[in-house]
């Protein structure tokens, strides 16, 4: 017979008690968001502002061509909205970990049991709440001032968002390596690199448009697969599986690559006693 | 008496000091041990590796028989640890920033032991403050209920009554020796205070240029340097561990704490 837990004392080790952990995580940085106002413009405003300024300029483009603005708007706004799945799921992870830093909470946390994929997966578990927020805001005001529904492009779209979500989060593993490594002062990497990722990986427009010197980057990057499949599907083709695979495979790679470079840098941050810029 | 705490040579050398030279520690179930030398002794950098925030250069620290290094999460979870120096999330309300560390140490229902935790340090009254609106005093105590939650078999503090007033840190070691009396924790303390230390621990250790150079209890200890208590002893070894250092400006603590 199953006998109950005493919820006043310690689960065993296991998957509840690992649950319990990465919900604990999530529900710290809840409070943070919802105590600190001005963070909430990171899943509402700011979303709301790139949708009207892509798709402001989409019917400027598309002025005088009803189906050429019809395409732009697919582009920049599909483009936009899926965009902010890398971004929102990288910054929500990143800034979570900087959180801990900015609160010096750090040590405080690195001396309880919770283990690194248990804080990682308790950071991403909000940041997923976040990104419905901003990217469900995004679908809102894409469909009322611009008349456009993602939704319209169907399935196809959720292998996509899939391989941009473990992109973003990908990205932030690294960023979260780099400021462990060289302290705080990284930091401005965590908003930075995104701007470098956007325009090289063909957001909204072929990569071919970029300059024949940055092209061997955009062609390294999984996102460019990703948003070359989706351009495909907003001009009203099946999905490109291909370029899903690869961007999927890159994600997978670009992902242990991640995780590599965190761990060894933990090691590093362990060794060097890095904890103490903290305390 | 079951060991809680076995450290063995622990050494750790950062860019051109050593800060830890071959530390042993060994504390007993129910023990109340302090670690005690000048500034730049290598305490706190002891004190880390020995709860895996920092790793040694060499040897070894195991916690109730779970060695520290490849099983950190649950060497973990048989210890707690408090310092004045750190704060609390500043978002988070006490009840709320101690349910986290609760669930943390994987307790799903931590309302009784934060009860019990509040109460024994006498801080009911600030259960539903923010990080932000507690004295440094306040935090102390807040610290050290989130540090014992779990009951710890091992609690360990840094600089616990460091800044407090007479009353919050006479209100901090009641409570301490409260809770090792009732529940058998050993605790592993680092302080400037003598005084504090003779009351709170029937052990010392001196450390003194990253080397333990005296054990035993703090009477034993100042008579064997000769001094009438422990105070005398430490500004002996102050004396000493500055005129022995190679690097005494901030060079040669930019990393010893």
């Amino acid at each position: 017979m199953k006998t109950q837990h005493d919820p006043t004392t310690p689960l065993p080790p296991g998957a509840a008690r690992s649950w319990l952990r990465m919900r604990a995580v999530s529900r710290r940085h809840a409070y943070v968001l919802v105590r600190s106002p001005h963070r909430l413009f990171d899943v509402t405003l700011w979303p709301l502002v790139d949708v009207l300024m892509f798709g402001s300029l989409a019917s400027f483009v598309g002025t005088g061509n009803a189906s050429g603005g019809k395409q732009a708007a697919g582009y920049l706004l599909a483009g936009i909205i899926l965009w902010h799945i890398v971004y929102q799921s990288q910054i929500a992870v990143s800034t979570g970990f900087l959180e801990e830093t900015w609160s010096r909470n750090l040590l405080n946390l690195m001396i309880t049991p919770i283990r690194e994929i248990e804080y990682v997966g308790g950071v991403a578990l909000f940041g997923m709440a976040k990104l419905v927020i901003g990217v469900g805001l995004m679908m809102i005001g894409g469909f009322v001032f611009f008349s456009f529904n993602i939704t319209s492009l169907g399935f196809a779209v959720v292998p996509i968002a899939a391989v941009l979500l473990l992109v973003g989060w990908a990205i932030s593993l690294f960023v979260i390596g780099v400021v462990l490594r060289y302290g705080p002062g990284a930091e401005a990497l965590a908003w930075g690199v995104m701007f470098v990722v956007l325009p090289l990986s063909g957001v909204f427009y072929p990569i071919d448009a970029l300059p024949a010197a940055v092209r061997p980057i955009a062609f390294a990057l999984p996102t460019t697969y990703a948003f070359a499949a989706l351009r495909g599907v907003v001009d009203g083709e099946a999905l490109d599986w291909s370029y899903v695979g690869i961007a999927a495979g890159g994600a997978l790679v670009l992902s242990l690559l991640a995780f590599w470079y965190l761990v060894s840098m933990l090691k590093l941050f362990r060794r060097r006693g890095y904890v103490t810029r903290y305390a | 008496m079951d060991t809680v705490l076995s450290a063995r040579g622990l050494v750790k050398e950062f860019k051109r000091a050593i800060a830890v030279d071959g530390v042993d520690i060994e504390v007993k179930a129910g023990e109340r041990v302090a670690l005690l030398g000048p500034n730049g002794a290598g305490k706190t950098t002891t004190l880390l590796m020995i709860l895996g925030a920092i790793s040694p250069d060499k040897g070894e620290v195991e916690i109730c028989g779970v060695a520290q290094q490849g099983n950190r999460s649950k060497a973990a979870e048989n210890v707690g640890f408090a310092a004045g120096y750190l704060p609390l999330a500043g978002e988070m309300k006490v009840r709320e920033y101690l349910t986290m560390f609760g669930e943390i140490y994987g307790i799903p229902d931590p309302s009784k032991a934060i009860a019990e935790g509040l109460e024994r340090f006498r801080i009911q009254h600030l259960s539903e403050a923010k990080g932000t609106q507690l004295s440094s005093g306040q935090r102390t105590l807040v610290g050290i209920v989130r540090a014992v939650l779990h009951k710890p078999r091992l609690l360990v503090l840094d600089e616990p009554t460091a800044s407090l007033d007479p009353d919050v840190a006479g209100r901090v070691r009641s409570g301490i020796l409260d809770l090792c009396a009732d529940n058998g924790t050993a605790l592993l303390v680092t302080s400037h205070d003598m005084l504090e230390v003779e009351r709170l621990c029937e052990r010392v250790l001196f450390l003194s240029a990253g080397r333990v150079v005296a054990d035993g209890a703090p009477s034993e200890i100042a008579e064997r340097f000769g001094r009438e208590d422990l105070e005398g002893v430490f500004l002996h070894l102050a004396d000493e561990n500055y005129q022995h250092s190679d690097f005494p400006t901030s060079q040669h603590t930019d990393h010893i704490l």
